[in-house]
């Protein structure tokens, strides 16, 4: 049985399908399991020994410093989600129904540009703008305001994760609008529907479950992002992948940190799950 | 009729400021490398390659740069090695767990670099194989390894899925007709997604900070100079590397698209 | 057309629950033109694709010069397909598309080539040799299709529906040249297609297939004048069909009852007994108008509801005090003596020659 099993293996099939299961065993699988059994590990003397202890869980949470951090950063990422999502969207829908296809798609392509070019020099470039004697103080300057400070401040930090989250939040607000039925919208408005109302009763409806997605990715880059909050908002109220980096280049306290990632990962599934369930749910009740 | 012009003009307006906050810190940060002032403001200081001339004469940034081009381009080659074998077997079976089996490739870019950054470390610590440019490697391939997945896969779908048959029909077998037929077809995806692979390692900061040690690559050293102060010289380094991601993703963007136009005409 | 090459014994094929192809037991003979013809989703493309290997029986076997070939693997045969999609490789030039095969098959350089520049000019697309697939017209495109698959000189060439995609006066000129091309080349064409004038017009026998079965096998002309039964005689078209009972059987005819009227029917082999159920078919080129009722057996009088032209043929679709449906085909020129139109009565009739008994399924 075992034999004929063996035989009945399709060597070229395998060939195409088996590298991305070792390769992400091992290297995906692999550390995010070993982080979540780190978790339960001691330090001693800056040493890390294995054991199955919950002290870290436990000293983590009784730390008043972690769950302020928890709130700040959640309450952070979802400011940042909400702007980005009312920012982009007048812009969005100018894209998705105003301008011609062709342009739609140039938009597209430049707007994907900053997704693969480097975060830390467009971060560093804010860092040089904002600052006291930068270039935004210095124009504001010459029409008699300012000087303001940005730097430091939850501005700066709201700034950085616009930088992050706004070009994916408007191609993927303006893919989803673009899709949606045109015939629809001119029906409503065939019937009265004013464009304001439009907007609010068939468009967003009708791309509700894009837009949820573009919220859900624009919350996951926010709450996950280290940068914007280190340079550009000055780390006073760390958040909590400052918390992780904290712990783990100054203490060597790798256990602790692997708690605070585990404690994201939850809330960034949590956050996906509830938000796709709401895009996916069934329009039963209407 | 006169209003809704105005509600135009005015959409047009806020599409290019988002634009130009959208760009803003690119095009400033560029500038700013040609600038003579140490802290860079309106209005400008005179024209100045100083920066470049410093960083061209630090060895260190020579090294980070050898290091960079070493850490993306293995990281390209492994990660559109693994994107093709898991496009392909998608294109062409149907198994129990395929769910799961791409989600296995898919899902790392959605977990944050921070949280990436810590497993890798502990875990290529671990396996004794941390804080060399390998462990880098090995961390940006599971990282690029979906955008060379999902580009060559839409190359996959494009083609008809009678070619294949038509190779075995025509005498080849199942290795010959990849050889001389599937690969031929994808071969603008596979250049695009060795050079977005190239890209998005090419810019990595957070992993490579954690897990490269002292083998440090461009962003790292960005990151460190970031770190103790406002040195222009983060802008020359930075311009360097935007352009060269740019360039590489625009590259990606080429291929993939002429192809892409020319499979559609026939 | 000698013996067999191609031998399909009791072959099945399931997909899962579905059964593509239920039962088939088909011989195709060395160097004759055979089309399988039928409906969308008959099973005609599957059996194609089992005799290419692309599609292994599920039961049954496939035997080729006396060999079984269910197990044997696409490419370790020769039976080379014309694609539908003619499936040509976008990213290879005309020359190196039809050199493919020959290079599968591990043929040197020089002699690939020798052998596809032959085929090109046979094909009449020599000057096309360098050029890129895409900015080939679909005729050419065929052509070189063809030619990548002639140039292996298969003993057998399988075609799927290959002239689907073409304007209406190409497929006529494409008839032309796979109809010569097979006649010199003395090969074995199995040609899977929908359409009736391409199978009619092209094959010396032509297999009708319906729900997975060969509902009959026969030359054109067989199929034309003596569908087996009402699935083929509907699947042809310009066939009037009548159901009735057999009122009485005599030697060589038998009358039955219908809606429309009593008729007799010529019996051939057919053994009809009294009271059972029984359908006939008349050729609707051969019933014949008057104004006046015949003095014969076979009559029906009928309005016209509308008329049909192609070319100088007219179908006229007539209907009975019953509304049955009746059809006739005539020249044009025949019928501009009746001065017809819309709403008018006339009388139909038919000889008994040309009816034909259908066998009950």
């Amino acid at each position: 049985m075992l034999i004929k099993k063996i035989q009945k293996i399709n060597v070229y099939a395998m060939t195409w399908r088996l590298p991305i299961i070792v390769w992400q065993l091992l290297f995906f699988v692999g550390p995010v399991i070993f982080m979540i059994a780190m978790s339960f590990f001691l330090v001693k003397n800056y040493r890390m020994t294995e054991a199955f202890e919950f002290v870290n869980w436990s000293k983590m949470f009784s730390k008043n410093y972690f769950w302020d951090s928890y709130l700040h950063t959640v309450t952070i990422a979802s400011v940042s989600t909400v702007f980005a999502m009312i920012i982009a969207f007048p812009a969005s829908f100018a894209l998705a129904f105003k301008a011609s296809e062709k342009l739609r798609r140039w938009a597209i392509f430049l707007l994907i540009i900053p997704f693969f070019t480097s975060y830390l020099v467009r971060t560093f470039s804010w860092f040089v703008i904002l600052s006291e004697n930068g270039v935004v103080n210095a124009l504001l300057g010459y029409i008699g305001f300012g000087p303001y400070t940005m730097l430091n401040t939850n501005f700066g930090t709201l700034v950085g994760y616009m930088t992050l989250t706004l070009p994916l939040v408007v191609i993927l607000q303006t893919i989803t609008m673009a899709s949606i039925d045109r015939t629809l919208i001119e029906a409503a408005r065939n019937l009265g529907c004013k464009p304001l109302a439009t907007i609010w009763r068939v468009i967003i409806p009708l791309s509700k479950a894009g837009l949820i997605v573009a919220a859900i990715f624009c919350f996951i880059l926010s709450f996950g992002d280290f940068v914007a909050p280190f340079y550009l908002g000055g780390s006073q109220e760390p958040t909590l992948p400052i918390l992780i980096l904290d712990t783990t280049k100054s203490g060597q306290q790798w256990p602790r940190a692997a708690v605070v990632a585990i404690v994201m990962m939850i809330t960034l599934f949590s956050v996906a799950f509830i938000g796709i369930a709401l895009a996916y749910r069934k329009k039963a009740k209407k | 009729m006169n209003s809704k012009r105005i509600l135009n003009i005015a959409l047009g307006a806020y599409v290019g400021a988002i634009f130009v906050f959208v760009f803003a810190p690119i095009v400033f940060s560029v500038v700013f490398s040609f600038n003579s002032q140490r802290f860079p403001t309106i209005p400008l200081g005179s024209f100045s390659t100083e920066w470049y001339v410093k960083i061209l004469n630090d060895p260190d940034i020579w090294k980070a740069a050898l290091n960079s081009l070493i850490v993306s381009s293995s990281t390209a080659v492994i990660a559109t090695v693994l994107g093709f074998c898991t496009a392909y077997s998608d294109f062409r079976y149907n198994f129990r767990f395929k769910g799961p089996y791409i989600a296995l490739i898919l899902l790392p870019p959605t977990i944050p670099l921070i949280i990436m950054a810590l497993a890798m470390l502990a875990w290529l610590s671990k396996l004794g194989i941390s804080g060399q440019l390998w462990s880098v490697v090995i961390a940006h391939s599971v990282l690029t390894a979906p955008f060379a997945m999902a580009i060559i896969r839409l190359r996959l779908n494009q083609m008809d899925p009678d070619l294949e048959s038509a190779s075995w029909n025509l005498g080849g077998s199942e290795w010959a007709t990849m050889r001389y037929v599937i690969i031929p077809f994808c071969k603008p995806a596979i250049i695009s997604g060795l050079c977005l692979a190239a890209a998005v390692s090419f810019d990595e900061f957070a992993v490579s900070w954690f897990v490269s040690g002292l083998n440090k690559t461009l962003p790292v050293v960005i990151l460190e100079i970031v770190q103790g102060n406002i040195d222009p010289q983060v802008n020359a380094i930075g311009t360097f590397v935007f352009f060269t991601s740019m360039t590489l993703v625009i590259l990606a963007q080429i291929f993939f698209v002429q192809r892409q136009i020319k499979s559609t005409k026939s | 057309m000698t013996k067999p090459l191609v031998i399909l014994e009791k072959v099945q094929k399931h997909f899962g629950d579905f059964i593509a192809v239920k039962e088939i037991n088909l011989e195709i003979n060395e160097g004759e033109f055979l089309a399988i013809m039928g409906p969308s989703g008959c099973g005609k493309t599957t059996t194609l694709r089992m005799l290419s290997g692309l599609e292994e029986p599920t039961i049954g076997e496939v035997r080729m010069n006396g060999q079984v070939m269910n197990k044997v693997k696409p490419h370790e045969r020769d039976t080379p397909l014309v694609w539908q999609s003619l499936a040509l490789f976008p990213f290879l030039s005309v020359i190196e598309n039809v050199e493919f095969g020959l290079k599968m098959r591990g043929i040197d350089k020089l002699e690939r080539k020798k052998r596809a520049l032959e085929w090109l000019e046979k094909l009449d697309i020599l000057e096309f040799s360098e050029r890129d697939i895409s900015t080939l017209s679909g005729g050419q495109k065929q052509r070189v299709a063809l030619a990548r698959s002639l140039v292996l000189e298969p003993k057998i060439l399988l075609l799927d529906e290959p002239l689907s995609a073409l304007d209406a006066h190409l497929v006529i000129r494409m008839q032309a040249v796979l109809v010569q091309l097979q006649r010199e080349l003395g090969i074995t064409f199995v040609y899977v297609t929908h359409s009736q004038s391409e199978a009619f017009a092209m094959a010396d026998r032509v297999v009708i297939m319906g729900n997975g079965e060969i509902a009959q096998v026969g030359t054109p002309k067989d199929i034309y004048r003596s569908p087996q039964n009402k699935f083929v005689a509907e699947f042809v078209g310009r066939n009037n069909i009548l159901t009735g009972i057999v009122s009485d059987v005599k030697k060589t005819k038998a009358m039955i009852e219908t809606g429309s009227g009593v008729f007799s029917v010529i019996l051939e082999n057919n053994s009809l007994k009294k009271g059972e159920q029984a359908s006939f078919v008349i050729s609707a080129d051969l019933v014949h108008l008057s104004t006046s009722e015949p003095k014969t057996d076979n009559t029906v009088y009928c309005k016209l509801i509308s008329e049909e032209f192609v070319g100088s043929m007219v179908t006229l679709f007539l209907e009975d005090q019953n509304n049955h449906e009746f059809k006739v085909q005539m020249q044009e020129r025949e019928l501009s003596k009746f001065e017809l139109k819309p709403g008018s009565k006339i009388w139909l009739s038919w000889s008994l020659k040309s009816t034909h008994l259908l066998e009950v399924n």
